[in-house]
């Protein structure tokens, strides 16, 4: 049973090509066979951040607009052979795909594939009405901070008015000690205000960045707290009952562990 | 059988000849087709002497089922009169202003309006950045964050309840208040009102 899952935010910068990146590494991870589109006409990252950018033939466009079959357009990750990744145009922008070239794209990996994760731009203009339009499920990613709650609160409007009920919250780039100290959001208060089923916490990591600019996405990394947050969001999103991490203390011998580089 | 309308209200009428179950029926028929047709609490008159009086109650035990209350006028009578002559057993609120109300039963998120000349009750939530706009009242089961204008025609008397009240805004009629800038979720559930020309927040019991 193949699932379509849209991953979007309303507000920028917040992790949904990120989010997606891990996500779809972390399926393929489990032997899944996952295609990720990117529907970021014009602003393309995901396939820098799956290191993929120099493979790249033909994209989104091109299949859309009837040049090549999508199977032609899809890039093999070099280390996790079932994972895909369909670009988009960098040239191009939002207005060159429509939702209906996009619900039949999505129609037609379904026979092939089990998970495809389409990555949202940020907004909620054509591009998100597009990549909205196939899927069967949505994840929200927000960050505790009041302005990306705020847009995550309008996004969940717009598709419940899309008809997409079924929606899940994952909340990125938590800082526990920020949080500890009431100088960030708690996950209470997202959930008060958001209402919807929160299915990741994922803390702030600096190792989320040295990995994006590897093009090697944090999820596979072990040693890394925001890798074993996206390892349990992959987990639930399989069916699995993995409870929420604890955000470990971070004492003085950790601390000193971190500087002595272990 | 036909059901007329008459300065007072809907009357029935009914073929001299046709008997009792056939009328019935009819109604029957009549109340389940066109559900919209009668409103609750429409008040259906018959005149006098057609119907016995079991028969007469059969009838009104029908009606009531849908709302719909049925009497018999007296002749040369007015509704009101004959009304009060029957002592029914429902007493009919007979004023004016019957409001209607619009019933949401979810979380009203940012972006999004809810504007209804009635009442608005909402089961959920109104988050910030959403507007509730209500001629008459604002009945909040959830937490009030948004924009809540009670009485939004000019009506004084409406008032506004939540669990947790504590929008950006609170407007009454011509009123306006602002929630002062550090909000501290409230533990019981309050209501705002126009007390001496002001809107006031009272804590209540529910």
């Amino acid at each position: 049973m193949s699932e379509v899952i849209v991953i979007t935010s309303g507000k920028g910068g917040v992790g949904k090509t990120t989010t997606t990146a891990n996500l779809g590494v972390g399926l393929a991870m489990r032997g899944k066979k996952v295609v990720l589109i990117d529907t970021d006409t014009g602003l393309r990252n995901l396939d820098l951040l799956l290191g993929l950018e120099n493979r790249i033939m033909y994209d989104l466009i091109d299949v859309t607009e009837g040049r090549v079959l999508y199977k032609k357009a899809l890039v093999r990750h070099k280390k996790y052979e079932s994972l895909f990744l369909l670009p988009t145009s960098q040239v191009r922008d939002k207005m060159a795909v429509n939702p209906e070239q996009l619900v039949k794209l999505c129609e037609e990996m379904r026979e092939e594939y089990d998970y495809i994760l389409i990555d949202c731009p940020a907004g909620i203009e054509q591009g998100f009405k597009t990549a909205i339009a196939g899927a069967d499920c949505a994840i929200v990613v927000t960050m505790p901070e009041i302005s990306a709650v705020r847009d995550a609160d309008k996004i969940i409007g717009e598709l419940g008015r899309a008809e997409k009920e079924n929606i899940k919250l994952v909340v990125n780039r938590i800082r526990p000690q920020m949080v500890k100290k009431g100088d960030m959001l708690d996950m209470d208060d997202i959930n008060d205000i958001l209402s919807i089923k929160c299915i990741g916490q994922v803390p702030d990591d600096e190792m989320v960045v040295t990995s994006t600019n590897r093009g090697e996405p944090v999820v596979s990394n072990e040693g890394s707290q925001a890798g074993q947050a996206y390892r349990n969001i992959v987990g639930r999103i399989c069916g699995e009952d993995i409870p929420f991490m604890e955000f470990p203390e971070e004492g003085f011998f950790t601390k000193l562990k971190r500087v002595f580089g272990h | 059988m036909k059901i007329k309308g008459s300065r007072s209200g809907l009357q029935l009428v009914f073929d001299d000849t046709a008997d009792f179950p056939a009328i019935e029926q009819e109604i029957k028929e009549k109340l389940e087709s066109g559900s919209n047709f009668f409103c609750r609490g429409t008040i259906i008159q018959t005149l006098p002497g057609r119907l016995q009086q079991t028969e007469k109650e059969t009838l009104a035990k029908l009606f009531r089922q849908y709302g719909v209350i049925l009497h018999t006028t007296i002749e040369g009578k007015s509704l009101e009169e004959s009304v009060a002559a029957e002592k029914p057993e429902i007493q009919v609120p007979m004023q004016p202003t019957v409001q209607e109300m619009t019933v949401v039963d979810r979380t009203v998120r940012g972006g999004q309006e809810i504007t209804s000349k009635g009442s608005v009750l909402i089961c959920g939530n109104v988050n910030p950045g959403a507007q509730i706009i209500a001629g008459g009242s604002i009945d909040i089961r959830g937490t009030c964050r948004g924009i809540v204008h009670a009485g939004a025609y000019g009506d004084t008397k409406a008032f506004i309840i939540a669990d947790h009240l504590m929008p950006m805004q609170i407007r009454i009629a011509g009123l306006i208040a602002r929630s002062p800038d550090n909000v501290e979720k409230s533990s019981r559930a309050e209501k705002a009102f126009i007390k001496s020309g002001q809107i006031v927040i009272e804590p209540i019991e529910r």
